[in-house]
């Protein structure tokens, strides 16, 4: 259970539904594993809300056409998690401001990855969605980066088209089979991979937060405004 | 690289329904349309680069980016409360909306659940953004087709919503009312009664619609059987909302997997659908939608429990490490936040699903052999918030 | 003819000028993000109503007008076609620029893909703050923005300093 409710008499029916929930999940999960075999590589259920499964990546094709023949035909999302721990800290300039200051350097975290497991530095994500049951899977997928690269869904899912589009776009991994794998958003000649953790947001650095001001002196007497006017 | 020609595939299937209405024979040296991204016919500065064959549409590509603000980067800078305040400008028509799915997520890695009367205060304001999203569109695509009346009664009726929202959170649309455990503040006082007015106002500007707009002749015949899209391939899109149910899937996130937070279950309503997936079916379920929002809103004011707004939180909210989606209906389609969290001030990664990037992402499919003029009724009836494209 | 572009107009000209332009403003409606519902409720409801004041919101092309709303945010990639709908209006031109997103780049100021004010694109003569503004707001603007075409020496027009509603 992850809802600490507070309220009396839903506890008690969330528990029991839950419950029942979950044995569907297990289900899938089952299922999957066995269309897929070795392919599944990690899993992990919330009772009741729910489940991740870590697929191979040779499978994750097939990981699809699994899924869709298993009734998942409502194509929800795919994108990709940088599991890197930002070099830049919270506000994006507190590592500068340590060189600046002559401080070392923090020893950079290690990289840990979420439910379902993982090895690699990006891992790709994907949600589709049993209309039937109302049950939902998340795919992840490692992504070596040596090789940042995967099989395309387009041909499976006509969705993820544009979605693989982004994710090359934001990540830099590649999708391979994909029609048109072009810029969705940004200008071509835009350099980086906006959505990794190493790129800096520039404006950050160049202009401290302005959140750090607390109070700002009231704007002068003279009301400069009027004098435009004129 | 060219897709695999797999015969059972549905990419190939599509392309095979696409090819069917083009008709290749005819095929002449061909133009190339481009519409946008200052265009009036497409709200927001979407671009359409369209190739036609006469006045046929060969293909169609949207192309976007020209809104695209790098939400999924700004919210890694950013604390949960900030966080709030930004994403009400993803969809804003439909402001609140858009932070319901983020906070219950919060919530849900958090552990935490509003109070009953925060849930229901929640659900009014949620169902109004829909009204004040969907009521726009009505007027908008009456404008789209040269109804120019259609706009001006929208944009009167509109007002009755956004007053009543701004009575309740502070702001015209973009309230930044939601907090992790509840509510900002509590309602104003006699804002349930007006609130009633209100939605009797909006109930009277549906059938004004429904008469105007949807039951006139040449609304009919520029909507009817244009941009059908079947059930079939709107789910392999991810369309969600009244796209898909226009195209006739039974399917309402409110309904069927509606977040705890939320009270629909609270409240006597109807999912509707429509057989045809055509943009007459798109506008329709969306002018009994707003119905349906008005109806609700109704009745929640009705049964609006006592009790505090806001639940016990800590000051400097934190939220445990984990992962969760939490989708909701918002008025454009299935919204949702994947949130990973490190147990930090600011989310390790949030993934936006927005609604209107999977809805129109279909646009290359279904504008294959329409005609030009249809493409803007296949546009506005597909209706997007650039903001919800790119975001 | 030719007085108004060599700056040598007589003053009484120059006022009967003015006030004609000021009443007549034809403004291109380009709706960007969020700013651009309010400015459609302010141009387009009859509750705010900008026709009372004399700007006319319906030209099909920027080459029939006097005036843009910048409504909403300007990103890098959308800068080059505000900079080509700009150049395409015809002098004199206005530009409001509405909103904390096009003055100044506003919650997405440290965005890698927001151009932080329009201004630094085009030359603008009106900047109403807000998030988004008020559609009186807006009103303001343009009332502020028609003061300014009644004291406006044609020669000097780009002289002057914005104006900022407080």
């Amino acid at each position: 259970m992850i809802r600490l409710s507070s309220a009396d008499t839903t506890e008690a029916t969330e528990s029991t539904e839950a419950v029942a929930t979950d044995e569907a999940r297990e289900a899938v999960l089952a299922e999957l594993t066995g269309r897929l075999g070795d392919s599944v590589l990690g899993s992990h259920i919330r009772p009741g809300d729910d489940l991740w499964v870590r697929v191979d990546r040779a499978a994750w094709r097939r990981a699809a056409e699994a899924t869709r023949a298993m009734g998942f035909t409502f194509f929800d999302y795919v994108s990709a998690i940088d599991w890197l721990p930002s070099p830049f800290g919270r506000d994006m300039d507190a590592q500068e401001d340590l060189v600046v200051s002559g401080a070392a350097p923090k020893e950079p975290a290690p990289i840990v990855q979420g439910y379902a497991g993982g090895e690699t530095r990006f891992q790709v994500i994907a949600h589709v969605y049993n209309i039937a049951t109302a049950t939902g899977i998340h795919l992840k997928a490692d992504v070596p980066d040596d090789d940042l690269s995967l099989p395309s869904w387009s041909s499976v899912y006509a969705g993820a088209n544009w979605h693989e589009r982004e994710t090359r776009e934001m990540f830099g991994i590649t999708f391979d089979g994909h029609p048109n794998l072009i810029n969705m958003y940004l200008p071509t000649d835009f350099q980086g991979f906006p959505l990794r953790k190493d790129f800096p947001l520039l404006a950050r650095r160049v202009r401290p937060w302005p959140g750090i001001v607390d109070v700002e002196p009231m704007p002068g007497g003279a009301d400069d405004a009027e004098g435009d006017d004129q | 690289m060219t897709a695999v020609s797999d015969p059972s595939s549905i990419a190939d299937l599509a392309a095979e329904a696409t090819d069917t209405r083009v008709n290749l024979d005819f095929e002449s040296e061909g133009m190339t349309l481009n519409m946008g991204p200052q265009h009036p016919a497409t709200h927001g500065t979407l671009r359409i680069v369209a190739k036609l064959d006469g006045e046929q549409v060969i293909s169609a590509e949207p192309i976007c980016g020209y809104m695209h603000r790098g939400y999924e980067k700004l919210v890694e800078v950013r604390t949960y409360p900030q966080i709030n305040a930004l994403i009400n400008r993803i969809d804003w028509l439909g402001s609140f909306a858009n932070e319901v799915p983020f906070i219950l997520a919060a919530e849900k890695l958090m552990g935490v659940e509003a109070p009953p009367r925060a849930q229901w205060i929640r659900t009014i304001l949620f169902e109004m953004s829909r009204i004040a999203n969907i009521s726009l569109f009505l007027g908008d695509f009456g404008l789209q087709l040269g109804g120019m009346t259609a706009g001006f009664y929208a944009f009167r009726d509109r007002e009755h919503v956004l007053n009543m929202i701004e009575a309740a959170t502070g702001g015209r649309f973009h309230p930044n009312f939601d907090r992790i455990g509840g509510l900002k503040d509590d309602l104003p006082k006699g804002w349930i009664a007006d609130s009633h007015v209100a939605m009797d106002k909006l109930l009277a500007f549906c059938d004004e619609m429904e008469d105007l707009l949807v039951g006139n002749e040449i609304f009919q015949t520029r909507t009817r059987g244009i941009g059908v899209i079947p059930a079939e391939i709107a789910l392999s899109y991810g369309l969600s909302g009244a796209n898909l149910r226009a195209s006739g899937v039974d399917w309402d996130l409110r309904r069927d997997g509606c977040p705890p937070g939320l009270v629909y279950d609270q409240a006597d309503w109807k999912v509707w659908t429509h057989p045809d997936g055509d943009c007459f079916a798109r506008t329709w379920v969306r002018l009994q939608e707003t119905r349906e929002a008005a109806k609700i809103v109704k009745q929640l004011l009705d049964t609006i429990p006592a009790g505090p707004v806001m639940a016990k939180v800590p000051r400097i909210i934190k939220v445990p490490e984990g992962e969760a989606y939490v989708a909701t209906e918002n008025p454009l389609g299935e919204m949702g936040y994947y949130v990973v969290s490190k147990g930090d001030l600011v989310p390790f990664r949030v993934k936006i699903r927005s609604a209107s990037f999977n809805n129109i992402s279909i646009v290359p499919w279904v504008a294959r052999g329409a005609y030009v003029p249809d493409l803007i009724s296949i546009l506005g009836s597909l209706y997007f918030i650039l903001g919800d494209i790119d975001r | 003819m030719g007085l108004v572009e060599s700056g040598r107009v007589p003053k009484p000209l120059s006022k009967l000028l003015n006030l004609s332009r000021k009443y007549s403003i034809w403004a291109y409606q380009w709706g960007l993000a969020c700013c651009a519902i309010e400015m459609g409720a302010a141009f387009a409801s009859p509750r705010y109503d900008v026709m009372r004041l004399g700007v006319i919101p319906f030209p099909a092309s920027p080459r029939q007008a006097d005036l843009v709303v910048i409504a909403g945010t300007v990103t890098d990639k959308l800068a080059p076609a505000v900079v080509r709908l700009y150049e395409q209006m015809p002098d004199p031109k206005y530009v409001i620029s509405m909103g904390s997103c096009a003055n100044c780049g506003g919650p997405y100021w440290d965005s890698y893909s927001v151009t932080k004010g329009v201004d630094q694109l085009i030359p603008v003569d009106v900047y109403v703050p807000g998030c988004p503004p008020r559609p009186e707001a807006l009103l303001e603007g343009v009332l502020l923005l028609q003061e300014r075409i009644a004291h406006e020496d044609m020669a000097e027009r780009w002289k002057g300093d914005p104006i900022v509603v407080s």
